[in-house]
């Protein structure tokens, strides 16, 4: 039976999502105002609007998850992620938004075409493989939701899926941006008071801090190393290397993150973000991280029992804060925190995916004449086309999208990572050298991850698979740039090309 | 400490305080009208 007030607290927290949205609306004029709310989020918004598009639901119970299957080894990840925002400010932001602020971009295929002089070829081989790769993304997150309405409602797995993806889709389709970051600032603070509250109550029933790593060193010493080396070992330092590689720049160059740059208000914003966002998200994701060790306490001490599924694991934190908690209303309000994890992603990346097909194929490709109004109602139906694919996909998941979705960050750090580095900091970078390194590196993760997830020993992978597809993108950046001719300095000085980060 | 190695207290703790370190670094160096 569903408990009345837990349904309550999550009926409140969707209906106040959906209000977020008919507001938003209200301040939306033109496509710019959809896709960056007009370039007019303060510092609170967008730092919570960057935590809130790193955060997905997903790693809220992934986190915990691994924790609690690798144990202390895998803690790296907890500083890569947060980490990846201050990245993408940093290296991405500062040059990106004064660019786009003076050229008037709206995604960064916008910078893309205008720094490699291409505007159709790679602005639409860029945004095809943002789609691609954002869609699958979202049909991962959707798993999240899934998880949540069926543990906590008994709700069948298509219809927890239907109800989730019918409320983000609404307030993104209505309100653009302005919704999806007001509804991250809102999420945002659920989530991190949220795990704040919740993560030590876990830790606390598992003995506290100190208990649990000497419970986790006597079931297996390697258990509280910093990493592992020998046979069969997984988190050795070379794959650690590469894996903090991976979350650090992949994330920061994923579609649904780096966009959010160019919707800042004010450029001194950049000045303490990458701090206050490393310093906030961090210590949720630390305490996530312990909540999945105190899942391996729990365990052993028959406090829990995960139930018989492939992805148990992911299970640990929503069985820990059960074990802990005696209230089921108090589980309503963890299932709040993680929809609220799940959404704050999710909308950011129906948006992405939205408007890339409505600005920069449709818009910049297509139908170059199209007037405002139009390339708006393209892009709110292409969000709900978005949202309906994922949901079809995530519904019965076919094996090569589990597996595509477990590969998405390694996708996003071998395609563009690369080109939008190169493009910034490099003046030789050129046209060619970019499509070389999109298109093979795409190709390279692809092929790699292949043989990572299946487990063919074509050779002994001793990195993370995204590793060998990004040195792969690396070499096809620099040969192709060197063998082809190099871009106007008049562009490469609009762009503000070169190696600085700032302009002295 | 706290049922952990010193090499784990080490890394885990060094890496966090480095990066600690050049953030607060970047902030206080940042120029708020770049080119």
């Amino acid at each position: 039976m569903i408990d009345p007030v837990a349904a309550g607290l999550v009926a409140i927290y969707c209906i106040a999502m959906l209000a977020i949205g008919v507001w938003a609306s209200r301040k939306i004029q033109n496509i710019s105002d959809y896709v960056v709310a007009g370039r007019s989020l303060d510092f609170w918004v967008f730092t919570m609007l960057m935590i809130g598009a790193v955060c997905s639901g997903m790693s809220l119970l992934g986190v915990s998850g691994l924790g609690f299957k690798y144990a202390w080894p895998t803690i790296w990840e907890q500083i890569a992620v947060p980490l990846s925002i201050s990245f993408c400010i940093i290296f991405f932001g500062v040059k990106m938004w004064t660019v786009a602020k003076k050229s008037g971009y709206i995604t960064v295929q916008d910078y893309l075409a205008q720094r490699y002089e291409s505007q159709q070829t790679l602005r639409g081989l860029s945004a095809v493989s943002g789609i691609v790769v954002s869609m699958i993304y979202l049909a991962g997150q959707y798993t999240a939701i899934s998880i949540v309405l069926m543990w906590l409602f008994g709700l069948p797995h298509w219809l927890a899926l239907l109800i989730g993806a019918a409320i983000v889709t609404a307030y993104t389709v209505i309100g653009g941006l302005y919704a999806v970051a007001w509804a991250s600032l809102v999420q945002g603070i659920i989530l991190i008071v949220g795990v704040i509250i919740m993560a030590p109550i876990v830790i606390m029933a598992a003995g506290g801090f100190t208990n649990i790593n000497e419970v986790m060193a006597s079931v297996n010493p390697t258990n509280v190393d910093p990493w592992v080396t020998g046979a069969g070992a997984v988190f050795t330092p070379t794959y650690i290397f590469s894996f903090f590689l991976l979350l650090t720049i992949g994330l920061a160059c994923a579609p649904h993150v780096i966009n959010n740059i160019l919707c800042v208000k004010d450029v001194k914003y950049f000045k303490w973000t990458p701090l206050i966002a490393f310093v906030v998200y961090g210590a949720v994701m630390f305490l996530l991280k312990f909540a999945g060790f105190a899942g391996i306490v729990l365990v052993k001490d028959g406090m829990i029992t995960l139930p018989q599924v492939k992805n148990a694991s992911d299970f640990i934190f929503v069985y820990g804060v059960q074990a802990a908690l005696p209230s089921i209303a108090l589980w309503g309000i963890f299932a709040v925190i993680v929809l609220a994890a799940v959404m704050s992603t999710t909308d950011r990346l129906m948006l992405t995916i939205g408007t890339y097909f409505a600005w920069d194929i449709y818009k910049k490709i297509l139908k170059p004449d199209a007037d405002d109004k139009k390339v708006l109602f393209v892009n709110k139906i292409s969000v709900v086309m978005a949202a309906v694919v994922t949901l079809l996909l995530a519904i019965n998941p076919p094996d090569m999208l589990v597996w595509l979705i477990w590969a998405g960050i390694g996708i996003m750090f071998a395609t563009f990572a690369v080109p939008l580095l190169a493009g910034l900091y490099w003046r030789r970078a050129t046209r060619q050298g970019a499509m070389a390194a999109m298109g093979l590196g795409l190709a390279a993760s692809l092929f790699f991850g292949g043989l990572s997830y299946f487990k063919i020993d074509l050779f002994p992978m001793a990195f993370h698979f995204s590793f060998y597809a990004f040195v792969i993108s690396v070499i096809a950046m620099i040969a192709v740039s060197y063998l082809t001719p190099p871009h106007d300095e008049k562009v490469l000085d609009e762009t503000l090309t070169g190696w600085y980060i700032q302009k002295s | 400490m706290f049922g952990l190695p010193l090499l784990t207290i080490v890394s885990v703790g060094g890496t966090v305080l480095i990066i600690l370190i050049a953030l607060i670094f970047w902030g206080l160096n940042f120029k708020e009208s770049p080119a």
